[in-house]
């Protein structure tokens, strides 16, 4: 029971990066692989966090003088989770219009159909 | 003295301004590319010769290392700056006529973005900052594989994509390790406390950037995007994709498994990996119709040759490598840029509808020749000294395993040389189609340096191969990345 309360953190990341994963590898609609690859990122996310984080900690900020340095969280992978989530974003906004083109053009979003260009 | 940051924030800058000068009109967006383009070049030379002497650290915003980001510029890094500049120079004075459809000031806007996110990779010292740069690059080239809007170019540029998006979420779980295991950002902080860390997280973590990396580096398993979107981009794009996007990832991975990790024993795997890299790609161009297939097989075939040279170890091996992804930035850039004209003028993309078009476009397929011959690795162009520089290198480790791999490589040349030659009959066959004129000036210019700088240093080698020695004891010397970074407090 302890080992899931220290771990609890890495277990849900790790479990949303291989379900994500998992979604990418046998799903065919091109938009649910695109629903995995932003649950892979919200896993990362959740892990990078997890890895500055402290149990009650605080923010770090010295707002007033009995915080102490040691019970504030790490500030660093918060700021490396605002740029990330925005590149996630970026890379969801051209996914999404470059399936658009492609329903256009092919009228399916089958992956196993949309198959002109192969070795 | 010139900021080495100039090399990053110009043609971010220039990215930037591009939709303010569309307001005046569209068509000043393709001299913003060229004049930056042509900055850089300028920036990379009056750099070389102080970063012979001195490498040049830049502390961004002045937090001393390991707390800010930190640029680092030395031989190696400054070397693939060069090859970005230059390279990222000719294709838009080729652009300037070529790119005529679509929105061209969207195209340039991204163009110059791919150049800041390549840059950014190769001068950068922190890890997350190579990243952001890393997915500058990645994200500009999924769009711009996608520009023509047609029914290939967006298959390629969403297959490209999901590949590159896995590869990137696998970079950041390393980056998430590393930070929990070392808990810094910069690399030449984790390079020198992660020999006393002990964990198997850290192989994971290692693991996982080869992943990640690979992906770009186009590295054997992880390269299934890489002929449909080089050979679905427009001709501009499949030439900077193949003459350095595929070498900064390549970049990314020597980096991280060299400088960081310091992990000499993975070599072995590398040079196994580039070697079945190398087979394969050439096995597949081989039975290729598709002129823009073809190439985009053959550089497969190229970036395992230099994963094999950057595997053998020495410093000969390294300086070999650099060379040869020098030769091939030239060749196959200068061979996706020929193809581009000859294409738009033959009307098809198969090698069959070619036939003649050498007599008729004499210049631009004398000067595909040339740059066929150097990839083969014929004598008096760029392509012969470096491969030689590699076999060389390789024999002289006086290992069995690396005897065995170098069969392979002479091998995998065979194969190349019967194919370019089938390639290069049916271009100078003399059937064919009449009423087909020789390309534009505008593109030609930029196909003559390139065979001229090929020419040039083919029969030269000098001219290069101290910088070239330089930059690969520069690689080598990892405590002294360590010394100049933290050192310089």
């Amino acid at each position: 029971m302890e080992f899931i309360e220290n771990y609890l953190y890495y277990i849900a990341s790790f479990g949303l990066i291989l379900i994500g994963l998992y979604i990418m590898l046998v799903k065919k609609n091109l938009i649910k692989m695109i629903i995995g690859l932003s649950i892979i990122d919200t896993g990362v996310n959740i892990l990078l966090i997890s890895m500055g984080y402290l149990k009650e900690g605080t923010a770090p900020i010295f707002s007033h003088k009995d915080l102490l340095p040691s019970r504030m969280v790490d500030p660093v992978p918060q700021a490396l989770v605002l740029t990330a989530i925005v590149i996630g974003v970026a890379i969801l906004a051209l996914a999404l219009t470059l399936t658009i083109v492609l329903y256009r053009h092919y009228g399916t979003l089958n992956v196993r159909k949309i198959r002109d260009l192969k070795w | 003295m010139v900021n080495p940051v100039l090399l990053i924030v110009i043609p971010l800058g220039g990215a930037f301004a591009i939709p303010l000068f569309g307001f005046i009109s569209k068509h000043i967006s393709k001299y913003v590319s060229l004049i930056v383009a042509l900055g850089m070049t300028v920036i990379v030379g009056i750099l070389i010769p102080e970063v012979l002497n001195n490498p040049i650290v830049v502390k961004i915003g002045g937090f001393k290392p390991p707390f800010g980001i930190n640029l680092f510029v030395s031989p190696f890094s400054l070397f693939f700056a060069g090859i970005i500049s230059l390279l990222g120079f000719l294709v838009s004075i080729y652009a300037i006529r070529y790119i005529k459809e679509g929105d061209i000031d969207k195209y340039h806007l991204l163009f110059l973005l791919f150049l800041a996110g390549a840059t950014g990779v190769v001068l950068t010292g922190d890890i997350f900052n190579m990243f952001v740069f890393f997915e500058i690059l990645c994200i500009s080239s999924y769009a711009l594989v996608a520009y023509n809007r047609d029914k290939n170019g967006v298959e390629a540029g969403i297959k490209y994509l999901i590949q590159g998006s896995v590869g990137s979420a696998f970079i950041l779980i390393g980056i998430a390790l590393l930070y929990g295991l070392c808990g810094s950002l910069n690399m030449a902080d984790i390079a020198s406390q992660i020999h006393s860390v002990n964990s198997p997280l850290l192989s994971l973590a290692l693991f996982l950037f080869i992943t990640g990396f690979g992906v770009e580096g186009a590295i054997f398993p992880l390269n299934g995007w890489l002929p449909d979107a080089h050979s679905s981009a427009p001709s501009t794009i499949s030439a900077v994709l193949s003459g350095f996007a595929i070498e900064v990832g390549l970049y990314a991975v020597l980096r991280i498994v060299g400088t960081v990790f310091g992990a000499t024993d993975i070599l072995y795997f590398l040079a196994g990996l580039g070697i079945f890299t190398l087979l394969i790609g050439e096995l597949s161009a081989f039975k290729q119709n598709d002129i823009k297939r073809l190439l985009a097989y053959s550089s497969i075939g190229q970036i395992g040759l230099i994963l094999f040279a950057f595997s053998v170890g020495t410093p000969e091996g390294i300086a070999g490598g650099l060379f040869h992804v020098l030769s091939h930035a030239l060749s196959k850039g200068l061979l996706f840029l020929a193809a581009g004209y000859m294409i738009y003028k033959a009307g098809s993309r198969e090698i069959g509808k070619m036939k003649g078009i050498g007599l008729k476009m004499p210049i631009t397929s004398f000067c595909f020749l040339i740059a066929a011959f150097s990839l083969v690795g014929l004598p008096p162009f760029v392509g012969f000294p470096s491969k030689f520089m590699i076999i060389k290198s390789a024999l002289l480790t006086a290992q069995g395993y690396f005897f065995f791999l170098v069969g392979a490589v002479l091998l995998g040349t065979v194969i190349e040389i019967s194919y370019f030659f089938k390639l290069l009959q049916n271009i100078f066959s003399r059937t064919g189609e009449e009423k087909i004129d020789e390309a534009p000036l505008g593109a030609l210019i930029p196909i003559v340096i390139l065979a001229v700088i090929i020419l040039a240093v083919g029969v030269y080698p000098e001219i290069v191969s101290k910088f070239l020695h330089l930059a690969a004891y520069d690689f080598m010397d990892r405590m002294g990345y360590i010394n100049n970074i933290l050192g310089a407090l």
